[in-house]
């Protein structure tokens, strides 16, 4: 196996993600985007975790860097972010849906972030 | 080149053939689609690399979950079938961006590991990646459990706008916003308040009128006598007189016998609606004078005691406290 592929592969999703958060305007289009580059740091995890113990092999185990005796941490590492992108996308979309009921738009350029008058918006809103 | 290395070769291409499509599509729904692809791309990627537990997981939580919710805020957000035309800025910037975290990133990982050969682990089991999380990694895990609890909620309590609206402190009082069914018992109690206010002051009024009436009556009987029932009728006979004339002006214009023209049926149908009309707009004038509505008021407030006075006193004896909260 040479690891380099899958290396590349995560750094080409990374870069594309990077790519759809700064072109997008959708804000769900940019929460896409954001989940491409989840992905290319589970992947980095997921292919160190397979190609640095191997390369590992003859290193004597300290007690300090590996609590277990087979190094394997980064599938747990990959099981968190998971996690966590989840915990993200929730909070996120809650955000967006939000907005679009203040404002009827997703639009990420047209976010008006030195006003207060949300509340107000959200009286005319339970009102009307 | 071994048979991992074409699969990961494939897996790699259609994952980031998806992700460019991901970020280019114009279509929201489209986007999203191959989001799906190559989030699946990864999973069998991560399969390859012998993460058997990730990848499932992979495909539960993102193809099945969060792609799903991902759809579910494009639908909720009324976002058009077809193409967008203005779902992108100018491409320069970030391409330029994204092209130099590209291929810098790939500089830096190609030059780590150039074509080095590595042995394929063997494949992760769950007992393993079990015993691994509930072992060392016990408290992360719990940790991100709390964390996850912490999205739940704030994801809740930013999607319903009754709860967690906290008032802006600039903005001072906030006005109390009439829930959709009915008034809050607050106002409900403050407006039955004001109608018994309100009551006791018609019945006070007319009470005082009438002592006055009284009073003139016994002074200079008939002339006052003679004026305040005439005062009353004289709009009803107004329009008495009104309805008279429309009466006889229709009876007047009725078809006679031999005639009975297209025309003539013409007049009558307008002035019979004519007719009908002047007679509702009486019905409804002349019930403001008339008795019942005046006298109701004070019933009502008569009715509304019992209900009301529970939490505030209330015009049972009417006089002092009245007249405080009256001027």
């Amino acid at each position: 196996m040479h690891a380099v592929i899958p290396y590349v592969v995560a750094a080409l999703l990374f870069a594309l993600g990077v790519y759809g958060v700064l072109r997008r305007r959708n804000a769900i289009l940019v929460l896409m985007a954001v989940e491409l580059m989840l992905n290319a740091v589970n992947l980095i995890l997921v292919a160190a975790d397979s190609t640095i113990k191997a390369a590992l092999t003859d290193v004597q185990p300290e007690a300090w860097a590996y609590a277990v005796p087979e190094p394997r941490a980064g599938a747990i590492f990959a099981l968190f972010v998971i996690v966590l992108a989840a915990a993200e996308v929730g909070v996120g979309l809650a955000i967006v849906l939000q907005y679009y009921r203040l404002r009827r738009a997703v639009v990420l350029d047209e976010v008006a972030l030195h006003e207060h008058d949300h509340e107000q918006d959200q009286n005319a809103q339970v009102t009307s | 080149m071994t048979v991992a290395d074409a699969l990961m070769l494939a897996l790699g291409a259609i994952a980031v053939g998806s992700g460019a499509l991901v970020v280019t599509s114009a279509h929201l729904v489209r986007s999203g689609f191959y989001l799906v692809v190559s989030l699946g791309a990864v999973a069998g990627l991560y399969l390859v690399l012998g993460a058997e537990l990730v990848a499932w997981v992979q495909i539960l939580v993102y193809v099945g979950a969060v792609v799903v919710l991902l759809l579910f805020a494009v639908m909720l957000t009324r976002a058009p079938i077809g193409p967008s035309k203005d779902l992108d800025r100018p491409a320069l910037p970030a391409a330029l961006i994204g092209g130099g975290v590209g291929l810098g990133l790939t500089v830096l990982l190609v030059d780590a590991f150039r074509w080095t050969e590595y042995e394929l682990p063997p494949p992760g089991t769950g007992a393993r990646v079990g015993e691994q999380i509930f072992g060392a990694w016990v408290l992360p895990f719990e940790v991100l459990s709390i964390l996850l609890l912490a999205a739940l909620v704030g994801a809740i309590v930013l999607s319903r706008p009754d709860i967690g609206a906290r008032p802006d402190p600039n903005a001072g009082a906030v006005p109390v916003t009439p829930g959709p069914v009915g008034e809050s018992p607050e106002v409900v109690a403050r407006l039955e308040r004001i109608a018994a206010r309100q009551a006791a002051a018609q019945t006070r009024l007319r009470a005082q009128r009438a002592a006055e009436r009284a009073a003139e009556e016994g002074e200079e009987g008939e002339l006052v006598d003679e004026n305040s029932p005439r005062r009353e009728p004289t709009r009803e006979d107004l329009l008495k007189d009104q309805a008279h004339d429309v009466v006889f002006r229709a009876h007047e214009a009725r078809p006679k016998l031999g005639e009975t023209d297209k025309s003539e049926m013409f007049v009558e149908g307008e002035v019979v609606g004519e007719e009908v009309e002047v007679v509702e707009q009486r019905a409804i004038e002349g019930a403001r004078p008339a008795a019942p509505r005046r006298p109701a008021l004070p019933t009502n407030a008569g009715n509304e005691h019992p209900r009301a006075g529970e939490g505030r006193e209330l015009p049972s004896g009417q006089d002092p406290k009245r007249e405080g909260e009256w001027t």
